[in-house]
């Protein structure tokens, strides 16, 4: 259970399987370690800064020699750093080497997912099974930097660990919501929705229904994006539709609130008049300003929770959606970047070791949990120095599709977790 | 008899040596045991009646590993052959055998004069011999690796080997009973009373069985010729145990002889199983086929199949004399599904050197897929030799797979000094493999049959093997303070090495060994140890190894003495301990002495070098010593019945049976969280004869003990009409009538059941101490009736694991605690909670890490850096879970739930402690408050 996220770095290798010739390398420090390095002044650089191509080729090399021998190497963990290969589609090997503390092999290996997800949303899946010119598509990669390292670095969002989507609460969202698929309609696509800082405020049926990762990644993307008052961005569905590509239309209502479209060739940009949107959403002005301080928020302002809740983390695992947030109330001790940090790690604990995994991660498996005669319900980890007051509680809890996970100051105490979790998550139903 | 002969064939001229009986008749009873069991000695002149038996197994490096069982009282005429372990290979050692022998025998004499004096004296009580008589005594068979092979399973029905025999050699050894050929000969052991428990079968021409192999022999130089092979013919000759000798004696000089075999797994086949039914533990196999039983033959088969592998690398490869696989020193096992591991040995290498290079830190373990199939491997890394363990994550948890390695590179370390020693010198290759057969057999096949024990202890056995083969502790036997005193009088007693005159001191003659300190087994528990904590795990890790523990839990061990040079962790590093530094003399050498006598087994701890006068060469064991060790266990037998009452009613802290919580969700849905123990009077027929058991038991309480306890109040005798109400507060009233009928059962049956009762007491009331009886003072009575580890008006709890890591022990539940509790959701229970506190136990792991890191790294951290990176260390984790019968066939109920929370517990100082507890959801508990009543007054 590491709790520090800024100390470590977590390098990504891309290559092609076939040839071993790295289409590209990223890592959490900030674009291609290899090109940075070179140069003088880099000096006393931290290790991992940056993998010389020796190291990227043996990487690599122990992976395809284990394939040779149909051994597929999967992973490998030193005291403080864990490594993950994957193959996509016998052509795309993904190799993630991560130092950053309370990592895990499900947090790298579903990072891997959503890397290729990225790949494939942008390139789309044709480019990346035929290579035929490497060079051209270590081109056309480029455009996934940008996404890819915000998979990377340090986010505010948790859609890529957990594969939900990350929403928050509007006050008013049936509003909204009426407004958005009257607004769809009007511009004839199924596919709508607005988003906050990466996160989904509402959203058609349709775009609900978007299989992951596309789901997680479009807000994503929108996101990561420099803020534009409109784009038309070709994407490719990476479950839905790998090899046609739609287009995203992106429509900044207020800064940071952006309302988002999934459609075919039709319509254009152009057809988006002002007259539309203004129509639609101008009576809805004070709902939308509201929803802009909900981004790190998530929760509605005025929504009662209790004073010791230092985080959230609410997840529906049929629906695909959840809530996360760090700053439920003023700032305490741990900073959100910790708190985010020790909630996240919290979350690959439970994940990985305690409780099932999720519906549709893998299906069999999903079955194998649901035969279990063990169910695990709840589980709670306390942290901290023998001297009360110090550390912190976290407490996860499982009921039906939903499951909730605190992170709280260490007043709370310990045999009244459960507790205040039930609490707490029979008050959150309503909203997800 | 044919095994007393094999002893024979390795003796001098001067006669037999030491295959005379040991007495089982005597062992079993307890009464005239120690009359015989004074002490053994040797005696420099008559060999014959003095010899301990075990002297003939002593190898040539002065290891011993004999074991003589007294399995099954009711046949004990049976000869219990030992084992041997230890087999020193050379390539000429069927020609210099004799001179082995001899050389063997320097190292006994040291104290043979004693002896002598000792017999003028008629200190030492004759034994009868019963060398000739039907049912000699235990043999002393040299075995070797049966396993070797194992990988290929090509199996043909029958097989031809060519060996060479030499004739000649007999000269010495001749003059044996029959069937003496084929064992000098050839070298093939072969037992005639093999057959003795198929009555019918005469042993006119019976086949020949190779229920052993001579080391060294021309049969085990071949390689090809395995334990349960059937000889069948010698050059084209059918043979049996009839015709053999002859056929062998008409080979006129040194020739080579064609002698065909059938398989042993085409026998086995065919084979009725009775047949394998008695230990004849004449190999290293078979003390695995002793621990496991007999599916080993099938079980075997499976283990073969699953991929797993032990690997030692060298990291430095010499590229000028490149040779196919010089990289591998040492490679085990040899089956198809390691092969493909070792195969791809190339990526562990270069992961390896890589990763280290890059990262700064070793790597730890990796993970494969391997036809579908995941395998984690385990690294481990001494100056530049890799040690891999490759094993599936299905059955090896990683965290699990983490601490194994770690516990197999510190054994090796405490057997052989270093790993290099362990798997580079070629001799120790054969030990070694057996030391990794029985770990893969451990690993793989967790369900040991724990023999005799009921299955119930045996699910719990494998259960819990998961976790607590892994805690760096010894199983503790807590025991009233009485028994402690005794227990340590005679350790402390025997430390002293004090033996009068047989002592060195007495004959004015330098100490050979010091004894550093002793611990002792029961049943596999640890009641006593006066050992450092260090030495006191290395030795138990030791034993877990080799099976001992449970050896001594199952069956009476007729004899077992185990002597070997070892090197203790504590003891063999460079001398910047604050140890007392007298003992940290370069030639001070470390040897351990295991003698187990029935269910108690005692580990010596000795030291030559240091104020004992230096060891030379390789001493064996010495028989005053031994035979001190033995006599202080001998002393221990008065106490062996009260610690064994101690065992079965423990006053540990009380469990319930997680079915009794089980509700059935219709009729009471919160039950659950008010009184679960009524449901369980009410409820389901699983438990229909408990309240009459109850009701009958408070008769028989109060006669026994003298005190109900205030805090239970449906414990006392006062209560009694209360009957199995459980007592706590609860909103559900039994129906009267359904009480009167109870009640009625209960006189009823009351006699009837008695013996019910005192299986169950325990479990029906905690404070009902059974037959402690007059050995526990009122007060002592007290403490142990206290404890009761959760709140509330109901025991709640399931299980519990606590680990005291300064003393290295634990305590959890017996397994007769377990096996009482029985029930159809509880082993499921206690298998999960074993899973789910490795998983926990790996977090604290973790933790602790960072804590050593954090304690290492310099203290010039100011406080504000500290908050940022130092992490606050994880102290406490609890899972909870809810569990529902399997099978629940009703469609229409949903199945009852029971909802329990494991929960573990770290505590860093003053002292580093875990504590892992089971207990049911309706009580909020506070794992500190369960701590401290645990650990309260647990000490060594």
């Amino acid at each position: 259970m590491g709790e520090e996220g800024t100390e470590g770095t977590v390098h990504l290798l891309c290559l092609a399987a076939s040839s071993g010739v790295p289409l590209f390398c990223r890592s959490s420090r900030g674009g291609a370690p290899a090109r940075q390095q070179v140069g003088p002044w880099r000096s006393g650089s931290p290790k991992l800064e940056g993998l010389p191509f020796s190291v990227i080729g043996s990487l690599n090399g122990v992976h395809m020699f284990g394939q040779n021998l149909e051994v597929q190497l999967s992973s490998a963990r030193t005291e403080d750093t864990t490594v993950v290969w994957k193959s996509f589609h016998d052509s795309i090997t993904l190799i993630v080497l991560s130092s950053e503390a309370g990592t895990s092999e499900l947090r790298l290996e579903r990072l891997l997912q959503m890397v290729f997800g990225a790949m494939v949303l942008l390139v789309g899946l044709e480019e990346l099974t035929n290579i035929s010119n490497i060079e051209r598509l270590k081109k056309e990669l480029r455009a996934s930097y940008g996404l890819i390292d915000s998979l990377l670095g340090d986010s505010e969002l948790i859609g890529d660990l957990t594969q939900c989507v990350d929403c928050v609460v509007p006050p008013e969202g049936s509003l909204l919501q009426e407004a958005l698929s009257g607004f769809a309609e009007a511009a004839g696509t199924n596919f709508a929705s607005l988003v906050v800082s990466g996160r989904v405020v509402v959203a058609t049926e349709s775009w609900w229904r978007l299989g992951t990762p596309e789901a997680v990644l479009l807000p994503w993307l929108v996101g990561s994006l420099p803020p534009q008052a409109a784009r038309d961005y070709p994407v490719y569905l990476p479950h839905g539709s790998p090899t046609v590509p739609h287009r995203l239309l992106t429509l900044t209502l207020l800064p940071g609130l952006e309302l988002c479209l999934v459609c075919g060739p039709r319509p254009p940009l152009s057809q988006l008049d002002p007259q539309l949107l203004e129509r639609w959403w101008q009576p809805m002005l004070d709902p939308l300003r509201a929803c802009l301080p909900l981004g790190p928020r998530a929760l509605p302002a005025g929504f009662p929770l209790h004073t010791d809740i230092l985080g959230l983390l609410l997840l529906h695992l049929e629906l695909k959606r959840c809530l996360f947030t760090v700053e439920p109330s003023g700032d305490k001790d741990p900073s959100p970047e910790q708190r985010r940090c020790v909630l996240r790690s919290f979350y690959t604990l439970v994940t990985a070791v305690h409780f099932p995994p999720e519906p549709g991660q893998q299906e069999d498996k999903a079955e194998d949990a649901a035969q279990q005669p063990q169910v695990p319900k709840a589980c709670y980890l306390v942290s901290g120095t023998e001297e009360p007051g110090t550390g912190w509680r976290l407490v996860a809890l499982q009921s039906g599709p939903r499951r909730l996970l605190l992170l709280l100051s260490a007043q709370s105490p310990v045999h009244g977790l459960r507790g205040l979790a039930t609490r707490t998550l029979h008050a959150l139903t309503p909203l997800l | 008899m044919a095994t007393a002969a094999l002893c024979g064939s390795r003796q001098s001229p001067e006669g037999l040596l030491g295959d005379s009986s040991p007495q089982e008749d005597e062992d079993c009873d307890p009464e005239d045991g120690d009359s015989d069991w004074g002490s053994y000695s040797s005696a420099s002149s008559d060999y014959d009646d003095l010899e301990p038996e075990w002297l003939d197994s002593v190898q040539k490096n002065g290891e011993l590993f004999y074991l003589e069982l007294s399995e099954g009282e009711e046949e004990s005429l049976l000869p219990e052959p030992p084992v041997v372990n230890h087999v020193r290979f050379s390539e000429n050692e069927i020609i210099i055998e004799e001179d082995d022998y001899r050389e063997g025998k320097k190292y006994e004499p040291k104290l043979k004069r004693f002896t002598k004096i000792l017999k003028s004296k008629r200190l030492l009580p004759k034994r009868h011999n019963k060398k000739n008589s039907k049912d000699s005594g235990p043999v002393s068979i040299l075995k070797h690796q049966s396993h070797q092979k194992t990988g290929v399973l090509v199996q043909q029905r029958y097989k031809d080997v060519s060996v060479c025999v030499n004739p000649k050699k007999l000269t010495v050894t001749k003059a044996k009973e029959q069937l003496k050929l084929l064992e000098v000969l050839v070298g093939v052991i072969h037992q005639t009373k093999w057959s003795w428990r198929r009555a019918g079968k005469q042993a006119g021409g019976e086949r020949l069985v190779v229920h052993g192999l001579l080391p060294g022999g021309p049969a085990m130089k071949s390689g090809q010729v395995f334990i349960g092979d059937v000889l069948v013919a010698v050059n084209d000759v059918d043979v049996t145990s009839e015709n053999i000798e002859r056929v062998l004696s008409c080979i006129p000089g040194p020739m080579q002889v064609k002698l065909t075999f059938e398989n042993a797994y085409a026998v086995k086949k065919e084979a009725a199983q009775p047949t394998q039914k008695k230990v004849q533990l004449n190999t290293e196999g078979d003390l695995v086929k002793l621990l496991w039983g007999e599916e080993v033959g099938g079980s075997e088969q499976k283990v073969l199949h699953t991929p797993h592998v032990v690997l030692y690398l060298t990291l430095e490869l010499d590229s000028e004399t490149s040779k196919e696989e010089q990289e591998i020193l040492y490679h085990y096992p040899a089956s198809d599904a390691s092969q493909k591991l070792k195969s791809v040995r190339g990526i562990f290498l270069t992961l390896c050197d890589m990763l280290e290079s890059v990262t700064g830190t070793r790597v730890t373990s990796s993970s494969l897929l391997l036809n579908g199939k995941q395998i984690n491997v385990a690294y481990w890394k001494e100056s530049d030799k890799l040690l891999l363990i490759g094993l599936p994550a299905e059955e090896v948890p990683l965290p699990q797979l983490r601490n194994m390695i770690e516990d197999v590179a510190q054994t090796l370390k405490f057997m052989y000094g270093s790993l290099d020693r362990a798997f580079c010198q070629a001799e120790n290759a054969p030990r070694v493999d057996h030391f990794f057969e029985l770990f893969f057999q451990r690993a793989l096949l967790p369900a040991r049959p724990h023999g005799g024990a009921s299955p119930g202890a045996q699910q719990y056995e494998a259960a819990s093997a998961v976790l607590l083969d892994g805690l760096p502790g010894v199983r503790w036997l807590p025991l009233p303070q009485e028994i402690k005193v005794e227990l340590d009088t005679a350790l402390s007693d025997l430390e002293a090495a004090d033996f009068a005159e047989l002592s060195e001191d007495y004959h004015d003659m330098r100490r050979l060994y010091t004894i550093l300190g002793s611990s002792l087994f029961y049943k596999g528990y640890l009641t006593c140890s006066h050992l450092p904590k260090d030495d006191l795990i290395d030795v138990a890790v030791y034993c877990r190894h080799y099976g001992l523990l449970p050896l001594a839990a199952k069956q009476r061990v007729g004899q077992l003495v185990i002597w070997r040079e070892v090197f203790p962790r504590c003891h063999c590093r460079p001398p910047t301990d604050s140890d007392p530094d007298a003992f940290q003399e370069p030639e001070g050498r470390y040897f351990l002495l295991i003698v187990g006598w029935r269910h108690f087994m005692s580990c010596v701890l000795l030291e030559a070098g240091g104020c004992a006068s230096t060891a030379v060469g390789n001493p064996g064991p010495d028989c005053v010593y031994v035979d001190q060790v033995k006599t202080a266990l001998h002393q221990l037998q008065a106490v062996d019945c009260r610690i064994n009452e101690q065992l079965e009613s423990s006053p540990s802290p009380c469990l319930s049976c997680a079915d009794w919580f089980l509700a059935g969700s219709h009729e009471k849905l919160d039950c659950l969280t008010t009184s679960p123990i009524l449901s369980k009077l009410q409820g389901s027929s699983k438990v229909a004869t408990s309240p009459p058991c109850r009701r009958t038991l408070f008769g028989d309480y109060s006669l026994k003990t003298r005190k109900p306890s205030p805090s239970r109040s449906s414990g006392g005798p006062d209560d009694g009409g209360e009957g199995g109400e459980g007592g706590g507060p609860s909103p559900h009233t039994t129906p009267d009538t359904e009480r009167k009928q109870r009640e009625a059962d209960g006189s009823e049956e009351s006699g009837a059941l008695l013996k019910v009762i005192k299986k169950k007491s325990a479990l029906l009331n905690p404070f009902h101490v059974g037959n402690l009886k007059k050995d526990l003072s009122e007060k002592e009575l007290e403490i142990y009736n206290a404890m009761k580890l959760t709140s509330g008006p109901e025991n709640t709890l399931f299980h519990y694991v606590a680990l005291e890591t300064v003393q290295g022990i634990f305590i959890t539940p017996t397994h007769e605690d377990v096996a009482r509790l029985g029930g159809s959701v509880h082993p499921e229970l206690i298998k999960n909670f074993h899973r789910c506190c490795l998983s926990i136990r790996a977090v604290f792991q973790q933790t602790l890490m960072e804590e050593k890191k954090k304690a290492g790294s310099v203290a010039d951290h100011s406080d504000s850096t500290d908050s940022a990176s130092a992490p606050n260390p994880v102290k406490e984790h609890g899972v909870l879970f809810e569990c529902s019968p399997e099978n629940w066939a009703d469609q229409k109920k949903a199945p009852p739930v029971v909802a329990y929370w494991v929960v573990g517990r770290l505590f860093l100082c003053p002292k580093v402690q875990e504590l892992y507890v089971c207990f049911h959801d309706s009580v909020t508990e506070i794992a500190i408050e369960m701590a401290f009543k645990l650990f309260f007054g647990l000490t060594l």
